[in-house]
């Protein structure tokens, strides 16, 4: 490969192309969308094209909708209730982490209080504690109090999110000028008054951040709910997905399946990513301003 | 005899598993005292109960609802909470904690020990079950017996056959090999022919396949002696001759090492690069439902034997149905997972649902047996299956931590899968030792 210096006349255009970088890039693209291919390929073939013929190409036939279809009868339509299921976790969830973390983190940053300094540590040392080792304590706590099996077993913990908190806390301290605190109590503001009409509206971009990232996550929570519920009625999606797959994958002697399960693995995670996609499309700009929040303090 | 005199005699004969039933269900019910036991069957499926029922297998609401027609007062929630191993270790946790468990569970053989040990599943013989001894295969029944107890009722079993890809062995001009030494050389014949071929494939990471073979091959690794001694023996006769063989045919490339079940595998299922599967004989529903392209070139046959004049067989898979300890409704729940798998309605119901049946009456009805297999060209496979369900060999058991030893099979087998299996059993029952003395049994391995 030719190391591609460009010559000294700088300043032409902003773009200098690389082939090797552009060919890297474009590796990585294929190495990325493959997979994706692979998958709405494969929601289009019944169960016998998928085990015969080429992956990334049509089947003989196209099975696309009466796969979807089967996925949403199959069971008297348990798919769709583990969707709603789903968009209920997310969307109850994430909004509520997001609103917790928004307001946690404004607190840490803008109030002095006694062991704020210790709570600030303890929030960043939380973030480190993957979720995943705290699922079997949270098992043994909530049967304790009689709500395993419940969709609170799946809410309640995807309310704390210490990352979330952080992430407010560093994007509260650049977005809320104190000065404008101080003249909201000149002018007689009560504390919450402020925070509600004023700060929240200033955290905006943060806010979106924190509910993208508690979405995606929610979204994709597996464990937690895999230990909390037995009853396929409170499935998410992740847990339900998974048992159709093992189904597929083996009712392997306890029984022989004469159900197809693969058509509708396959085709139930492509509906399962489209409310992700479509998440994502709209609200990009908030992600990407996001993650650069904090980076540099104006 | 003439057929008029034969034909009351018949309709007689077909009411005794019926009334034997209704014998099992009526016999500790009361003289009509009224004073209910709380072991009164009868008593229990008149009275307004619901029972949850904890199966994976797929269409068992098709049988429940027969039930539940016969007996209205019961009503029975059918609830997937996870296969296998998901599901136990949901009901180890459930039924300690005493809440949140189900009344009825599907529970495999192998696990069974486990759970009746630790207490988690009923004594069936407190409600009648020791009377249906002789109803059921007594490969099944040695399964469920455990102890002096009778911990589950036998669903559906897995006697072990050859599955056979006829097109490519005809083309091949192969005989279906009787022996290991006849199906050696198939494998031969297969590789020759196209080197992508392969006779068959065996899974690296599934213990149960593996103790099928050892089981057909007369060993017996795991012998519990009392409720506390254990012995682990991986490296006895049976299991040497296993592990001797398949090395053999994974070295020279004749038998692959691919995870079962993947689309990858099933792939070179339907396309000809297995020409054979050496499983339970619930597998004709899988090759219907995953390879309908290619099922009608599959057939069934014996297992392949040791030596040409034995006739051994062993079992592959197969799960029971328990009556939970926590179970508030304890005779209700025994009497619907007896009457699930006993009653003759119920047992077609649910071969009809491609479970291969456990029950004597089901296994000799020349009905069943002639009865053309899907996805197997319509063959009379029923017959083969019968045959090998009553060769099973006798005496053998599982660990009381059998999920344990299955969980690390792929990480001790599993790796040494292709280089010498003997290591990797030797490496297994290092494990299940260690594990087994922590836990406080006394495990003796040689």
């Amino acid at each position: 490969m030719s190391a591609n210096t460009t010559s000294g006349r700088a300043g032409r255009g902003r773009r200098r192309s690389s082939t090797a970088l552009t060919v890297a890039m474009g590796l990585m693209l294929v190495y990325a969308l493959l997979p994706l291919l692979w998958l709405l390929m494969s929601s289009t073939k019944d169960t016998g094209s998928l085990t015969t013929g080429f992956g990334l190409w049509f089947g003989r036939d196209f099975h696309f909708f009466d796969n979807i279809h089967a996925v949403l009868t199959y069971d008297h339509g348990i798919y769709l209730r583990w969707f709603a299921n789903t968009l209920l976790y997310a969307v109850v969830g994430a909004g509520g982490a997001a609103f917790i973390s928004t307001a946690a983190g404004y607190a840490l940053a803008k109030y002095r209080f006694r062991g704020r300094t210790a709570l600030a540590a303890i929030v960043l040392g939380a973030v480190a504690i993957p979720g995943t080792a705290l699922a079997v304590p949270t098992y043994l706590l909530f049967s304790k109090v009689g709500i395993v099996d419940t969709p609170w077993a799946v809410l309640l913990p995807s309310l704390a999110s210490p990352f979330g908190v952080y992430l407010m806390r560093v994007y509260a301290l650049g977005a809320v000028p104190d000065s404008m605190l101080e003249a909201a109590r000149i002018d007689g503001s009560g504390e919450l008054r402020t925070f509600f009409t004023i700060s929240l509206r200033l955290l905006a971009p943060g806010f979106v951040t924190v509910l993208l990232f508690s979405l995606v996550a929610t979204w994709n929570n597996y464990f937690l709910p895999l230990i909390v519920l037995s009853d396929p009625q409170w499935f998410p999606l992740t847990v339900g997905l998974n048992q159709w797959n093992s189904l597929a994958t083996g009712a392997a002697g306890s029984g022989a399946t004469t159900t197809g399960f693969y058509p509708l693995v396959i085709t139930g995670s492509v509906l399962a990513i489209v409310p992700l996609v479509v998440a994502f499309l709209f609200l990009q700009r908030f992600w990407q301003s996001g993650l650069a929040a904090g980076s540099v303090k104006e | 005899m003439t057929p008029a005199h034969s034909t009351p005699r018949r309709r007689l004969l077909a009411l005794v598993p019926a009334a034997a039933l209704a014998l099992t269900l009526t016999a500790c019910s009361s003289s009509g005292g009224g004073e209910a036991t709380p072991a009164d069957p009868a008593k229990a499926l008149d009275t307004p109960t619901t029972l949850t029922f904890w199966t994976w297998a797929p269409n068992m609401d098709k049988t429940v609802a027969l039930f539940e027609q016969k007996y209205p007062k019961i009503k029975v929630d059918i609830v997937n909470a996870g296969q296998s191993a998901t599901e136990y270790t949901k009901l180890q946790t459930a039924v300690k904690a005493g809440s949140g468990g189900p009344d009825v569970a599907q529970v495999e053989y192998f696990a069974l020990p486990e759970l009746a040990l630790s207490k988690r599943l009923v004594n069936l013989k407190d409600y009648g079950a020791a009377a249906l001894e002789s109803k059921f295969a007594a490969s099944a029944w040695s399964q469920v017996a455990i102890a002096d107890g009778v911990y589950a009722i036998p669903q559906d079993t897995g006697p072990m056959a050859m599955f056979y890809n006829k097109k490519i062995l005809d083309e091949l001009k192969i005989e279906p090999p009787k022996t290991w030494a006849e199906f050696e050389a198939a494998a031969i014949k297969i590789k020759a022919s196209d080197p992508k071929r392969f006779i068959t494939s065996i899974d690296p990471g599934d213990a149960g396949g593996v103790d099928s073979l050892i089981w057909q091959a007369g060993g017996r690794p795991f012998q519990q002696t009392d409720s506390t001694s254990v012995t682990v023996k991986l490296q006895d006769a049976g299991a040497k001759k296993t592990a001797d063989l398949w090395t053999s045919l994974i070295n020279r490339k004749l038998v692959d090492t691919a995870p079962g079940w993947t689309n990858e595998w099933w792939q070179s299922m339907g396309s000809g690069q297995y020409a054979m599967w050496i499983i339970g004989a619930w597998a004709p529903g899988n090759i219907a439902s995953t390879i309908p392209d290619t099922a009608a070139d599959w057939r069934a046959a014996p297992i392949p034997q040791w030596s040409a004049s034995e006739n051994v067989s062993s079992e592959n898979g197969g799960s029971s149905v328990a009556v939970t300890s926590s179970s508030k409704n304890k005779a209700a729940a025994a009497a619907f997972a007896i009457w699930l798998n006993s009653d003759p309605q119920a047992v077609r119901s649910l071969s009809a649902n491609g479970l291969f049946p456990a029950t004597n009456e089901l296994l000799k009805d020349p009905a069943f047996l002639d009865q053309p297999v899907q996805g197997l060209g319509g063959q009379k496979a029923n017959q083969v299956f019968a045959d090998s369900s009553a060769a099973v060999a006798k005496g053998w058991q599982y660990l009381p931590y059998q999920l344990y030893a299955n969980s690390v099979f792929k990480d001790t087998v599993g790796p040494n899968i292709s280089t010498d299996i003997n290591t990797g059993l030797s490496a297994w029952q290092k494990r299940i030792t260690d594990y087994g003395n922590q836990q406080g049994f006394k495990v003796t391995a040689p």
